[in-house]
């Protein structure tokens, strides 16, 4: 692909349609990648929202709008809305706070705060199976340290995952330890691009460390909490592998089958989609009414996220000259 | 004076009672998993004494193909890494550094594709896959990531327009082409960038589960969430061999965590520029 020597006049057109054409062999790969898995089965899946389909027959019977219909009126779906509106309450909120609070006493730099840093980032990279499996022993009614904690203090300590009311709130709380150092991370940088001479001008100007923070650091940081809030939103309506290891009781590796209780109190949605899938006993059921609920909840985060970029044009503040900072930080995070 | 030493101390104080809170459930899953079984609930054994092996053992009965499942999430991690890093920042870079038309389009639809989940694509790709005799292998979930993700071409994206813009104008001198331009100048500068894309999803791959769950289904195929996963059922009460499973698991990625720890914090706070 090396160029040759051209003639000068032929030289900037025909390196430019070169320069397209090979534009287009890079981003191929990536490009079918979206056609075939991506933007395909996405139009695949929403005709099959209007047909049955259990995989033995041969192939899929339109039903036209049975399945959707089944949804609007199928009285588990408002159960696992709730179950997910319950986890965004408690975990999502939970989440947005306490790792703002923890990059706030871990951003600047001082003695250990490396040491800090990394012992809150550790649950990150662990998998939601093995931690989920940890948590479900911690706790244990009997003898897991978190009940014993909680007794500690002198509190009656509730039954955690075994109880409806609570099962849920616990997992979220799972979620929140387990990402609280994702959250931090970014803030910290975020944090980190708070001009100094912004803080400074507002001290000047007679600005207690609240006035200060509510008025320079949180504009500031804005982008970063709207980044925040879209993207945990996003995996909270896809919550799933937390709820498997800490509520499921896997008999030869079909986990996913018992897990939701007690009582169903943490079935979410996908975990429901999931069920479907491969449930065929009910007359309206498998890869058909799967492909409606798995829709349903593309277009709940459509929705939730529109809603978000909408309201978050009036809250997030970007800066007029923020290439310059934007450049300042990419260059630090890559040296 | 005094006071900020007492605040420092405070500060100190509470940082080391969260560290604690972070690392604790770390730390009490491999001390379980090295207790007697007199042992197991004792409050006072964090470091256990006596140590005993016998949970890996037991371990080791009940899930005897464990090497197994090692190597085919060892399979799944490294392919589904490699074409991840190979495709996206071929991807990446043309979409930051080369003009071309339908450029911003392909820009935009990848970050709509952000927003849809895995589940909304998954039943057509299971049937896909189904017809092509593909269940119960690892292909259906290293062969979509071979194309490369929207996620990792974005971020190297980001990546590649912070670079100088001299770089091309010195390729372009010396008569090098856009391949010539991206692997023998852009690869070679960008070590930072592909060893932070690379460990994020290295580690993401090693601890997925839910289409492994939906697609591995047969046992010999399982990777390692899902032969842990299959304790629970069976060993109820033996916390033991559970938490010996989640030791074994995790240690691959707590080692690499703890060599590359800078890394992996650094690319995930370069992730947060993509927004």
């Amino acid at each position: 692909m090396t160029d040759t020597v051209r003639t000068p006049q032929r030289r900037g057109r025909s390196i430019a349609s070169r320069r397209a054409r090979t534009a287009l062999l890079f981003v191929a790969p990536q490009v079918c990648g979206l056609l075939v898995f991506t933007a395909g089965p996405l139009v695949a899946s929403l005709g099959l929202s209007f047909s049955n389909w259990d995989l033995v027959a041969p192939a899929p019977t339109f039903t036209g709008l049975e399945n959707w219909t089944h949804l609007l009126a199928d009285d588990r779906i408002p159960a696992v809305l709730w179950n997910t509106v319950r986890f965004i309450l408690v975990g999502t909120t939970s989440f947005l706070l306490f790792s703002l609070i923890a990059a706030l006493l871990t951003y600047t730099p001082r003695r250990f705060v490396g040491l800090y840093r990394a012992a809150l980032f550790l649950p990150y990279v662990l998998s939601q199976i093995a931690v989920g499996v940890v948590w479900r022993w911690m706790f244990n009614s009997q003898s897991g340290p978190v009940t014993n904690a909680v007794e500690l203090l002198g509190i009656p300590a509730p039954d955690w995952l075994l109880d409806p009311a609570t099962a849920m709130p616990s997992i979220a709380m799972v979620v929140t330890w387990q990402t609280v150092g994702y959250g931090m991370t970014l803030y910290i940088a975020a944090l980190q691009g708070v001009p100094t001479t912004l803080l400074e001008a507002a001290t000047i100007d007679g600005a207690n460390r609240w006035q200060r923070f509510r008025h320079v650091t949180i504009p500031i940081i804005s982008p970063t909490v709207f980044f925040l809030t879209i993207t945990s939103l996003i995996g909270a309506f896809q919550l799933f592998d937390p709820v498997v290891a800490m509520t499921g009781a896997s008999v030869g590796g079909s986990g996913p089958a018992t897990a939701g209780g007690p009582s169903n109190s943490t079935r979410t949605i996908v975990l429901y989609m999931y069920n479907q899938m491969f449930n065929y006993n009910e007359p309206i059921s498998g890869l058909g009414y799967a492909a409606a609920i798995a829709w349903m909840l593309a277009m709940l985060i459509f929705i939730v996220t529109a809603i978000q970029f909408v309201v978050g044009r009036r809250f997030v503040y970007y800066e007029s000259e923020r290439a310059p900072r934007i450049k300042r930080r990419r260059e630090r995070g890559v040296a | 004076m005094r006071n900020a030493r007492v605040q420092t101390a405070l500060y100190h104080g509470l940082m080391i009672i969260l560290t604690f809170a972070f690392v604790f459930p770390a730390l009490w899953a491999v001390s379980m998993s090295l207790r007697t079984d007199e042992n197991m609930f004792a409050a006072d054994q964090l470091i256990p004494h006596p140590i005993t092996f016998e949970h890996y053992a037991r371990l080791f009965e009940a899930l005897p193909e464990l090497w197994r499942y090692f190597l085919n999430t060892l399979v799944i991690a490294v392919l589904g890494t490699a074409g991840t890093l190979l495709s996206s920042s071929l991807a990446g870079f043309a979409l930051a550094r080369i003009r071309f038309p339908g450029r911003g389009a392909l820009l935009v639809a990848m970050l709509l594709t952000l927003m849809v989940p895995v589940h909304a694509t998954l039943i057509p790709q299971y049937v896909i896959f189904r017809e092509l005799g593909w269940l119960n292998t690892p292909l259906p979930i290293i062969v979509p990531l071979l194309f490369g993700t929207p996620f990792a071409t974005f971020f190297f994206r980001q990546y590649f327009l912070t670079l100088p813009l001299e770089l091309e104008d010195a390729a372009a001198i010396d008569g090098a082409g856009s391949w010539r331009t991206f692997f023998q100048i852009f690869v070679p500068l960008s070590g930072p960038a592909y060893l932070a894309i690379g460990l994020l999803t290295f580690v993401s791959l090693w601890n997925s589960y839910f289409l492994n769950t939906i697609y591995l289904a047969k046992q010999d195929s399982w990777v390692l969430t899902q032969a842990l996963q299959s304790l629970i059922g069976r060993y109820q009460a033996e916390y033991g061999a559970i938490m010996a499973g989640v030791t074994l698991v995790s240690l691959p990625i707590l080692i690499g965590y703890l060599i590359f720890q800078r890394r992996i914090v650094h690319g995930i706070s370069m992730t947060g520029l993509a927004n």
